[in-house]
């Protein structure tokens, strides 16, 4: 009984962790569009440097569902 | 003799007078030369005409040049030179452009906020990075399993970075441009809203400015508040450095956009 309880709530925190990694990959994604936008509106000397970071971060964020997925 | 010389009225039986195709010949001649020698004479006044013009386009554009020149002089003893690349005040800016700029449009200077204001952000953003080692004095974390401990310790860095990165971007993409044609605010507000305002020089007709607190007194930077008769009534200018300076401009601009009208040399 308790270890169907335990397995139930294993399974519950790995499901919340997929899930807020995947909102947060939604979010890195979001950041990659709009740096992309506000770029092509404003040309100045580091844009590439932003762009390069944003995609740093989406990386980040993939990996981090990975890592909600294997791990948890 | 016929009775008229007209052909229309001349009656099929009348003797026309005819005079002999030598002489037709001869006065063709001279003619096409007179005529060679108009149309010498028309190309020659065109092309004095085409010179002259030339020079008074020549003119205009030497005079165009000087008072760019001028106005360029004026400008950069009012604000100086741009130092560093992060400056919030980039004058006559080789690198920076915009989307909606106009391909004569020349841009003069462009400000974001005051360095001073990201340091609020620079402090939580330095206490959020910090904060996964300060938890290992609380004791309740250990009991937590390990993987558990990385996933959080990981999603927060991420959020820290996400934090910061917002912020940034929120600063370096919030500019206010001054052409020589407008005045322009350009703002983009937590990732997802963007806004676009600008303003012609001619219809700019109240220029202020505020500087409140110890830290904006200190750091010589406020906000400037210019009143348009456009379609946005006031475009605005915060917490700009050397608020002051960047009216001092705006009004030479501005006496600079009523002599091109007086002068009509409006685009």
């Amino acid at each position: 009984m308790m270890g169907n309880l335990n397995n139930y709530l294993v399974l519950a925190e790995k499901i919340f962790g997929v899930l807020g990694a995947i909102i947060y990959l939604i979010f890195a994604l979001v950041i990659v569009k709009q740096v992309g936008t506000m770029s092509k509106n404003i040309k100045d000397k580091f844009n590439g440097l932003l762009i390069i970071f944003s995609y740093i971060h989406l990386a980040a964020a993939v990996l981090l569902v990975f890592i909600a997925w294997t791990v948890l | 003799m016929s009775r008229s010389l007209d052909l229309d009225t001349v009656a099929p039986d009348d003797q026309v007078e005819t005079k002999p195709i030598e002489n037709i010949e001869i006065k063709k001649k001279e003619n096409t030369q007179e005529s060679v020698l108009g149309k010498n004479l028309l190309i020659a006044d065109e092309t004095e005409k085409e010179l002259i013009t030339e020079e008074k386009r020549g003119n205009n554009a030497s005079d165009t040049s000087q008072n760019d020149d001028n106005l360029d002089k004026k400008i950069y003893s009012i604000v100086g030179h741009t130092t560093s690349p992060f400056s919030s005040l980039l004058i006559k800016p080789h690198v920076f452009d915009f989307e909606e700029r106009d391909s004569d449009e020349k841009i003069i200077l462009v400000a974001r906020p005051h360095w001073f204001t990201n340091v609020s952000w620079i402090i939580t953003a330095v206490v959020l990075a910090l904060a996964p080692s300060l938890l290992k004095f609380v004791p309740i974390i250990s009991d937590i399993p390990a993987k558990f401990q990385m996933m959080g310790i990981m999603f927060w860095y991420l959020i820290t970075f996400a934090f910061s990165f917002e912020k940034f971007l929120s600063w370096y993409f919030d500019v206010y441009i001054i052409t020589d044609e407008r005045v322009i605010d350009i703002e983009f507000n937590n990732l997802l809203n963007k806004k676009f305002s600008e303003a012609k020089l001619s219809m700019i007709q109240d220029i202020t400015s505020r500087v409140t607190g110890v830290a904006q007194t200190m750091f010589n930077y406020g906000s400037v508040y210019v009143q348009t008769a456009a379609e946005v009534p006031e475009i605005c200018f915060e917490m700009v450095p050397n608020p002051e300076k960047i009216i001092k401009v705006l009004q030479i601009l501005r006496e600079e956009e009523e002599r091109e009208a007086l002068e009509g040399r409006v685009k």
